[in-house]
């Protein structure tokens, strides 16, 4: 699946519009850098975080962690094109919902692969499942383009749209986790996952909480997780150690 | 085949037994198992199939000696050659490991057709029974399960499962790490007609010689989830199982009373009636009956076992 023999422990979200906070996986050292055009960029910033993607891309592709660019699902396209550049390891898609997006965004990547002279089929897929279709059709999803290498489950917010927001423990999220991590196994994709709880995640999670997420989420077949902070990257290489 | 509301089979208790054991046949008469699995090796340079064709039908009838119904375990990636070398009449029929999808439970069904036509078995007789290891079983079990009549039981590897899976499932788990993928497979082999086979965890991880309580707590654990029987690692697990994979005797009880009750209570006009503080109604009156039932079976597996120790 990788050429090296980097465990992808630790995904450290990165704004992509400021490189400044993302040249910080220097101090931190995660496993893999995931560049974001989603969530932590504020709209108004888009644009210019793209603009700025092939340096930072090259600058991190060039280093020590592997360097992956998440795209946001609504602009997927423009977002694919911005981070096809020399260093990049792979496309992190959240949400995806039918076998045919995933096809479609591959092909995208093979032909900016060709225009732009990267290796033909080197640039990953990372698929973070997000909603009722996305867990349910996961077997379709992986299937969707050789490029998948791994399945996750990705944000839980958008996970409960198959639900109440929960206060104590989601356990909707364990089954969902369960569906992610058997087709992840049955295909040979990487199973990205922890057993996050409400209060425990991103912005809000202990130095505890954090570990006890990836160990558990190690003990139930998972091998990696995203890190919304920069802290969290020692933290999660412990728990999946 | 329609969903069944008890099992299917009394099969509480299913033990391995090795063709090459030397005690094969006493061991099987002395252990009172519902099921005797048997396993084979298939020796390197020498011609196994013939061997195994030679020895089968002796080891079926010593397996056979108490009363119990007798599978063979077969590979599903290597099914044609091992069927054409195991399958003998005495057989209830096999245990599919390693099945992926569908296709393998086709191919075995196809070759089991020809296998009971020149070997002297009715036609359609042998079940298939699919024990689950792998992610692939469970993410196709749907499919699986409908890909013949023949499908019978999935019965859940956990051990092999879970490495299959990447899971090291401990005790700091708070729950059972696969917890979703037995209430699939009990699902989905109840949807056919059929049922699964498993222990509760952790217990069907550590496989260890519990005491009689803990393990007596462990296989009502299984039976309330749905599980109809369990494989048994040691032999003193057959006992528990046999007298806990079916209706205790203080439910037979209980039932009897509700039936008794809800029938006097319909002569008196009434459409529900309290025993001890709960309401009895349809429902009630009609699971009082089925529990009953199911406890006559597996009374009647006792004494068919039991008439088979006598001869």
């Amino acid at each position: 699946m990788t050429k090296n023999m980097n465990p992808r422990r630790s995904w450290m979200i990165l704004p992509a519009h400021d490189s400044a906070a993302a040249m910080r996986i220097q101090e931190f050292k995660p496993d893999v850098a995931v560049l974001d055009l989603e969530y932590s960029v504020p709209p108004k910033s888009r644009e210019f975080a793209r603009s700025g993607l092939a340096a930072l891309v090259r600058r991190i592709g060039d280093g020590e962690a592997e360097a992956f660019v998440r795209v946001d699902r609504d602009t997927r396209w423009a977002d694919v094109r911005a981070a096809m550049h020399r260093g990049i390891k792979g496309i992190v898609f959240p949400g995806p919902e039918t076998a045919a997006e995933v096809t479609e965004l591959g092909e995208l990547i093979a032909a900016l692969e060709r225009e732009r002279g990267l290796e033909p089929g080197a640039t990953e897929l990372v698929l973070m499942l997000e909603s009722a279709q996305g867990f349910w059709n996961a077997d379709a999803l992986a299937k969707a383009s050789p490029r998948v290498t791994a399945l996750g489950v990705g944000r839980i917010d958008l996970t409960m749209r198959l639900g109440p927001v929960p206060q104590g423990e989601f356990r909707l999220y364990r089954f969902l986790m369960t569906r992610a991590l058997v087709a992840a196994r049955m295909l040979g994709k990487q199973p990205l996952g922890a057993l996050w709880r409400p209060g425990s995640r991103g912005g809000v999670a202990s130095k505890d909480s954090t570990v006890k997420a990836a160990r558990e989420g190690r003990l139930l077949g998972f091998t990696g997780c995203l890190c919304a902070t920069p802290e969290q990257v020692a933290w999660v290489n412990e728990g999946f150690r | 085949m329609s969903e069944r509301l008890m099992p299917k089979y009394i099969r509480r208790s299913l033990l391995s037994l090795p063709i090459d054991d030397p005690q094969l046949g006493e061991q099987a008469f002395a252990s009172w198992a519902d099921a005797i699995i048997l396993d084979f090796v298939r020796k390197p340079g020498t011609d196994w199939q013939k061997e195994l064709r030679a020895r089968m039908p002796a080891a079926i009838v010593a397996a056979a000696r108490g009363g119990a119904e007798v599978f063979i375990r077969v590979n599903s990636d290597r099914a044609a050659a091992e069927l054409d070398a195991t399958v003998f009449s005495g057989i209830a029929g096999v245990v599919l490991k390693g099945v992926n999808g569908a296709e393998g439970i086709a191919q075995a069904s196809a070759r089991l057709d020809a296998l009971e036509a020149s070997r002297g078995i009715a036609a359609g007789s042998l079940e298939i029974d699919v024990e689950v290891n792998t992610a692939a079983g469970v993410w196709n079990s749907l499919e699986i399960a409908r890909a013949s009549r023949r499908f019978g039981t999935f019965t859940v590897n956990e051990p092999e499962l879970c490495r299959n899976l990447g899971m090291h499932p401990e005790p700091v788990l708070e729950f059972e790490a696969l917890e979703y993928i037995k209430s699939q497979l009990i699902t989905v082999a109840t949807s056919v007609g059929g049922q699964a086979q498993g222990m509760s965890y952790p217990l069907s991880l550590t496989q260890k010689n519990a005491g009689e309580e803990d393990l007596r707590k462990a296989v009502q654990r299984a039976r309330d989830t749905g599980f109809k029987g369990a494989a048994c690692h040691h032999a003193s697990w057959i006992q528990v199982c046999n007298e806990g994979f079916r209706p205790s005797p203080g439910e037979i009880a209980y039932y009897r009373k509700v039936i008794a009750v809800f029938a006097e209570g319909l002569k008196r006009g009434m459409a529900s009636v309290p025993i001890d503080g709960k309401m009895i109604d349809v429902p009630v009156d009609l699971r009082a009956k089925l529990y009953l039932e199911w406890a006559n079976r597996a009374q009647a597996r006792d004494d068919e076992k039991a008439r088979a120790h006598e001869q």
